[in-house]
């Protein structure tokens, strides 16, 4: 059986109609009106120990909602979920010991305590051995950084900080799955790589079992394998990375510079269908096309046909403009490739 | 989870919270002198009424004293200890009780220690000094077993104060973004219970005992220490009162943690 298994999970919530205005409020006092909002539809979701899973989707999709029907936070409307054989819901507080959870939005430290001090905290309340604690927290502590504000509180902490130590506090006992709502949420470049090396490293070496959810198309190509779109509540795609890559992100580019301008090629170019030029600037320029019609070297062959090539480069498919497509109601993922 | 882990668990949270809370707050001195005056007030209006009418329905001052000092005590060690109740509005509201949820220690026990009313202190104390003196006063036939059955009436009246506020306060999960309103108003019925209920009329008399038992902190104690016949045993009843209070606060707070639906961000 998978680590984590929900069965026809649904979560919908009561949110209240008022009208706009004091009598609004008013009038919603003495009849009030609520509608149903279902967060998620009734949906399955099987992962299986050690994997690296992305759960992503629009704004109000159902990412958050899921995971905190997950975690045991909120009770499912409807549907089941185990894991690791146990009811987060039910069993709340023997699920809690075995997981590990960051809300990027919210800390789940405490706020007027120094940081160090929290962790010892932990400590008690996951009854961390004391060898464990000691080898984690030295490991986190310089894995992340955190020499400089370990002594600090919560409150007085950068975003970025703070993260940082939301991590290090969601991993102390070592739990064997690990839950990240927007773990780089804010976050500048280079504590974000911080994060991302942190969490492929504990994936590693401990197998921990990790799904993420992210608006940062940068934390899924370079943390999971496995990629679930979830839009309006519902899965429209749950399958490999690399295998949407691979059908999907069908667009290619190459950038091409050039010692003498070419007119001609340009014109060219433009005209024909399926490729699309883009000039930087008299000697630059780029050519994007559909991998699906043209191969790579037929694009550099026609270049070089028309002139000398200094230097050219080709991007990589871009999971990002697929996943614009999808959430665009462009692009359906589970139509069947060419 | 066993008793002892819960206890370990909740000074270790408890103490953390309290260091916090002396580093922020300067006004604390302030905070316990002010909850003091307040019932040295309340107990100063007492005497003034008594210097007129020396017995109130057979009660004497010493006797009303001490009733009115347990509502204090009580309130005293729920703000000391149990403080957190009071932020169940927020910690709902706000969706903080995530966290809570989270974590592998029961959410009461978090509740309760989300918060200290360092005020409580000088409400504890006055209270205790009240007490104290209104049993020098009265002239009181003390035996062991007497002291043991005072203590035992000091933990159920505890218990009975802050199932009732639990309770109150559990009112967050159905009434969103109400403020205090409501919990402050069952807390502020305790008032009832600094005088003999035998001032009230029946209906009143039965609320008190039953529904919100805040005779059981004041009333029924003060009748069984001042051997006031004719309420003979009912005092009896006090620890049932308190664990019935309990269990039913408990499970109103479970049924109301299963409506919480966090926020939508
Ligand atoms: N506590 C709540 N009360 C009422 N409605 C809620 C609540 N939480 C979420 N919702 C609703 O459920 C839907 C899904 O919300 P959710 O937070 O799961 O989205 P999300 O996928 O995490 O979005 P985002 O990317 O913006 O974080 C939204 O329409 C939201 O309005
Ligand atoms: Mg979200």
């Amino acid at each position: 059986m998978s680590i984590i298994e929900a069965r026809g999970l649904s979560k919908s919530f009561m949110q209240a109609v008022k009208e706009p205005g004091l009598a609004g409020a008013v009038k919603h006092l003495f009849i009030p009106k609520h509608i149903e909002k279902i967060a998620v539809q009734p949906l399955n979701l099987s992962v299986e120990a050690g994997e690296t899973v992305a759960y992503v989707g629009p704004n109000g999709a159902g990412k958050s909602t899921t995971i905190k029907m997950l975690t045991g936070i909120l009770m499912p409307s409807a549907g089941s979920i185990s894991v690791n054989g146990i009811n987060p819901y039910k069993k709340r507080m023997e699920n809690a010991a075995q997981i590990g959870a960051v809300f990027g939005q919210r800390t789940q430290l405490w706020w007027d305590i120094p940081i160090v001090e929290s962790f010892s905290l932990l400590k008690d309340i996951y009854q961390i051995p004391e060898p464990v604690y000691k080898a984690n927290l030295d490991q986190f502590t310089e894995l992340l950084g955190m020499n400089e504000f370990i002594h600090l509180s919560a409150r007085k902490l950068s975003l970025g900080q703070r993260m940082r130590a939301d991590l290090a506090a969601a991993l102390l006992h070592n739990p064997p799955i690990l839950y990240l709502d927007e773990p780089t949420i804010g976050l500048d470049v280079s504590v974000k790589q911080k994060i991302r090396e942190f969490i492929k490293k504990i994936n590693q070496e401990q197998q921990t079992t990790v799904m993420l959810t992210t608006h940062d198309l940068g934390d899924i190509e370079d943390l999971c394998k496995r990629l679930i779109i979830i839009d309006h509540g519902s899965i429209i795609y749950d399958g490999s990375l690399s295998e949407v890559k691979s059908r999907f992100a069908r667009n290619r580019v190459i950038f091409f510079q050039v010692g003498v301008p070419m007119p001609e090629l340009y014109n060219l170019l433009s005209q024909t269908p399926g490729m699309k030029l883009d000039r930087q600037n008299e000697q630059e320029f780029s050519v994007s096309f559909d991998r699906y019609e043209y191969t790579a070297s037929e694009v550099v062959s026609r270049v070089m046909k028309h002139g000398e090539v200094i230097d050219f480069r080709m991007e990589d498919a871009n999971i990002e403009q697929v996943i614009k497509a999808v959430y665009d109601g462009n692009l359906d993922l589970n139509q069947k490739g060419e | 989870m066993t008793l002892s882990r819960m206890f370990y668990l909740y000074k270790r949270l408890y103490i953390q919270q309290l260091k916090a809370i002396l580093e922020y707050n300067k006004d604390f001195y302030i905070l316990m002198c002010s909850a003091a005056l307040t019932q040295v007030l309340g107990f100063v209006f007492l005497w003034v009424i008594y210097d007129r009418i020396p017995d109130i329905n057979g009660w004497q001052f010493w006797e009303v004293t001490f009733m009115y000092a347990m509502i204090f005590l009580t309130e005293g060690m729920g703000s000391l200890f149990f403080e957190g109740t009071w932020r169940l509005g927020r910690l709902v509201n706000q969706g903080e009780l995530d966290r809570y949820l989270l974590r592998p220690v029961p959410v009461v026990l978090q509740v309760f220690c989300t918060g200290i009313g360092i005020n409580g202190l000088g409400n504890l104390l006055i209270g205790g000094v009240i007490i104290w003196q209104s049993l020098v006063h009265s002239h009181i036939q003390w035996s062991f077993a007497k002291v043991v059955i005072l203590i035992l009436l000091l933990l159920t009246a505890v218990i009975i104060r802050v199932s009732i506020n639990l309770a109150g306060n559990s009112a967050a999960f159905w009434i969103r973004n109400a403020g205090n309103a409501f919990p402050l108003m069952v807390h502020n019925l305790a008032d009832l219970a600094k005088y003999p209920v035998t001032l009230f009329p029946q209906a009143v008399r039965v609320f008190i005992s039953t529904v919100l038992p805040y005779a059981f902190i004041s009333f029924y104690p003060a009748t069984y220490i001042f051997g006031k016949s004719g309420w003979s045993g009912w005092w009896m009843l006090a620890p049932v009162v308190a664990a019935g209070s309990a269990a039913a606060a408990y499970g109103i707070f479970r049924y109301g943690l299963s409506k919480y639906e966090s926020t939508g961000n």
